[in-house]
C-alpha cells in the first residue's frame, strides 16, 4: 500500500509543486475509521513529500495527531486506617486529549527551540495540561504514564520513514480503546530551527453496524435501551432453557 | 476472536466471555443461585470498569434467572404472594442503591465500595453457610433430634401479619419486606441477583421450608435484575447489551449442565461447597484492598 501512495504522490508532485511553489505537501490514508464490532485497533498512515530534500541540514519533518478532548480525574491511592489502600486526592483535567501521537525524522526537541516547542504542544511534555484539584506534579506525570501505557500517547513511537530524500511517510497505531470523533493532524516542515510550512488535515474515527446501534440507542434513548436489555435477557435465558433443557 | 464492546468501549476475547459465562452458569445451576457474586468480579479482573461489570452483571443475572424461575414455577415451588411482599422492598432497596451507587461515583469510590461490601457481605454469609453446614453434616452422623419447623423469637411480635400458605407462615410483612430492601440494595451496589443472600435469609430469618426457597427467591431475583438493569440504564447508562447476551450465551448452557449435576450431591454437600466458594471470593477481594497497589495513581473519565 506505502508503495502505491507513494507511487500516486510522486504522480501528482509534478504538477502541484511547480505551480504554487509549495515546500511541503501531505495527505492521510484514510479519512475515516471505522470501530466495527470486531475492532482491535486501527492505523493511519500519512504521507506526503518536500520541496527540498529532507535530511540533517535540510528540511526536518514533525507529525502531530491529536484525538477529541475529555475530561479525566486523576485519583492517588492513600492507606487508610493503616491497611486499606483507598482512592485519596485528585486533580480533575478539563480537557485530556484522548489521542496524541507525535513522530518526526528527528526528535522535536532537536529541531526546535524550547519556547516554539512548548507554544505548539510539540511533545508529551509540552501538552497543555491545566488541572484543578490536587496540585502535586505527580498527578500530570501519572496521567501520562497511565495513558502511554494504554497506548493512547505515543511519542516517537512510529519514526518518519523516507525514502528518495523527498518522500516522507508515517504509520500511527490507533489502540482498541481510541476515543470516537474528529482528529487533527498538523505536519510541519521544520527548516533551520523554524516552523517554515505546515498543513492540517483531519480524519474522523466513528463507531459503526451493531456497535454502533448499540451505543447510540444508549445514549439517545436510554429508557428504551433499559428496556429492551431486559426483555433480550429474559428472553436469551429462556431460549437457553428450552435449546439445554435435558430429557 | 476479538469483540468491541461498545458501552465499556474495549475490545474483549468474546470466548473469554462465553467461558466466564458458562463456568459461571455452571456453578450458579449446581447451587441455585443467580451467581451475579462471582460474575462481577471476574468481569472487573479482566479490565472491564466496575460500573459497566456491576450494570451488566445484573442484567445477566436477569437472564439466568428467567430459565430456572420457569421451571421452579411449573413445579409450584414458587410462594407468589412472599416473593411480592419481598418485591416491594426489592424495588424501593434497589433505587436507593443505585443512587447510593451514583453518589459513589461521583466521589471515586465505587471500586473501594463494591470491594468492601464483597468482602462483608459475602464473607458473612459465606462463613455461616459453611458453619451451618458442617454443623448439619455433623448432626447427620449422629442422628440427632429434629427441631421444630422454625424458632420463635422477637420478630414475631410486630404488627401486620399476613398468612403466607405455600411458605406455611403467618409472620408480619416487616421482617420479608426489610429483608428484600436490603438484598435490593446490595444487588444495585454488587451487580448481583442476591439469591446467596436471600436464601439463607429467608431459611433463618423468615424461617420458610426449602422447597419453596429457591423459586421464590428467583422471583425476586428476576424482578430485582430488571430493575436493576434499567435504573443502570436510564440513570448512569453503564449496560453492556453485547456484554450481558456474550455472557448469557455461555451461562444458559453452563447451568442447564449445573443443574443436573447439582441434582446429585447432597443439600449440606451443597451448602458447604458454596459456602466455601464464596469465602473464597471474599477472601481474594480482601487481598486486593490490603495488598499494596502496583500503581498507586489511576484515572476515570470525569463526570
Amino acid at each position: 500500500m506505502i508503495a502505491r501512495l507513494l507511487l500516486l504522490l510522486l504522480a501528482l508532485l509534478p504538477v502541484s509543486a511547480p505551480a504554487q511553489e509549495a515546500p511541503l505537501v501531505a495527505s492521510i490514508s484514510e479519512s475515516d475509521v471505522e470501530i466495527t464490532t470486531g475492532f482491535t485497533g486501527a492505523s493511519v498512515m500519512i504521507f506526503g513529500a518536500t520541496e527540498a530534500p529532507i535530511g540533517p541540514g535540510g528540511d526536518e519533518i514533525l507529525v502531530v495527531v491529536r484525538g477529541p478532548t475529555r475530561p479525566l480525574v486523576v485519583r492517588r491511592k492513600v492507606r487508610a486506617l493503616g491497611i486499606l489502600w483507598v482512592n485519596g486526592p485528585s486533580a480533575r483535567f478539563p480537557r485530556v486529549p484522548g489521542y496524541y501521537a507525535i513522530a518526526g525524522t528527528r526528535p522535536a526537541w532537536q529541531l526546535l527551540p524550547e519556547e516554539e516547542r512548548q507554544r505548539n504542544g510539540l511533545g508529551l511534555d509540552a501538552l497543555p495540561l491545566e488541572s484543578t484539584g490536587a496540585r502535586s506534579p505527580r498527578f500530570r506525570a501519572a496521567l501520562l504514564e497511565l495513558e502511554t501505557a494504554s497506548g493512547r500517547w505515543l511519542e516517537n513511537a512510529a519514526s518518519v520513514e523516507i525514502e528518495g530524500s523527498r518522500l516522507f511517510h508515517v504509520e500511527f497505531p490507533l489502540p482498541a480503546t481510541v476515543p470516537t470523533g474528529d482528529y487533527r493532524v498538523e505536519v510541519l516542515l521544520v527548516r533551520s530551527r523554524q516552523i517554515a510550512a505546515r498543513q492540517e488535515l483531519q480524519f474522523r474515527v466513528d463507531r459503526v453496524g451493531i456497535a454502533d446501534r448499540i451505543a447510540t440507542v444508549a445514549q439517545a434513548e436510554p429508557l428504551i435501551y433499559g428496556i429492551a436489555c431486559v426483555v433480550l435477557a429474559a428472553t436469551a435465558g429462556w431460549l437457553g432453557s428450552i435449546v439445554f433443557r435435558r430429557g | 476472536m476479538q469483540v468491541y464492546l461498545p458501552i465499556a468501549e474495549m475490545s474483549v476475547d468474546a470466548l473469554l466471555l462465553v467461558g466466564i459465562g458458562f463456568g459461571v452458569g455452571w456453578l450458579s445451576g449446581l447451587f441455585g443461585v443467580g451467581g451475579g457474586f462471582l460474575l462481577t468480579p471476574l468481569l472487573i479482573l479482566i479490565g472491564i470498569p466496575s460500573p459497566v461489570a456491576v450494570a451488566s452483571g445484573a442484567n445477566q443475572t436477569l437472564g439466568a434467572s428467567v430459565s430456572g424461575l420457569i421451571a421452579q414455577w411449573r413445579r409450584g415451588n414458587v410462594d407468589a404472594k412472599m416473593g411480592a411482599v419481598l418485591l416491594v422492598g426489592g424495588f424501593l432497596g434497589s433505587g436507593a442503591g443505585v443512587q447510593l451507587f451514583g453518589l459513589l461515583r461521583r466521589i471515586g469510590q465505587v471500586d473501594l465500595a463494591v470491594s468492601l461490601f464483597y468482602v462483608v457481605v459475602l464473607g458473612t454469609v459465606g462463613a455461616l453457610m459453611v458453619m451451618e453446614s458442617v454443623r448439619a453434616i455433623l448432626r447427620r452422623g449422629k442422628g440427632g433430634h429434629r427441631n421444630r419447623l422454625h424458632e420463635h423469637f422477637w420478630m414475631h411480635g410486630l404488627p401486620l401479619k399476613m398468612r403466607f400458605r405455600k411458605s406455611r407462615l403467618y409472620i408480619s410483612v416487616i421482617p420479608p419486606a426489610l429483608v428484600g430492601f436490603g438484598v435490593g440494595m446490595l444487588s444495585a451496589i454488587m451487580g448481583v441477583g442476591g439469591g446467596f443472600m436471600l436464601v439463607p435469609a429467608m431459611i433463618y430469618l423468615l424461617g420458610m421450608p426449602t422447597s419453596v426457597v429457591i423459586g421464590t427467591s428467583l422471583f425476586q431475583v428476576v424482578f430485582v435484575a430488571a430493575n436493576v438493569t434499567l435504573l443502570q440504564a436510564t440513570q448512569l447508562g453503564t449496560v453492556d447489551l453485547l456484554l450481558t447476551l456474550l455472557l448469557l450465551l455461555g451461562g444458559v448452557a453452563g447451568a442447564q449442565f449445573g443443574a443436573a449435576m447439582g441434582t446429585r450431591l447432597r443439600g449440606e454437600e451443597t451448602r458447604a461447597l458454596l459456602g466455601l466458594l464464596v469465602l473464597a471470593v471474599a477472601g481474594s477481594l480482601l487481598w486486593g484492598l490490603l495488598r499494596t497497589p502496583e500503581n498507586l495513581f489511576s484515572s476515570r473519565p470525569a463526570l
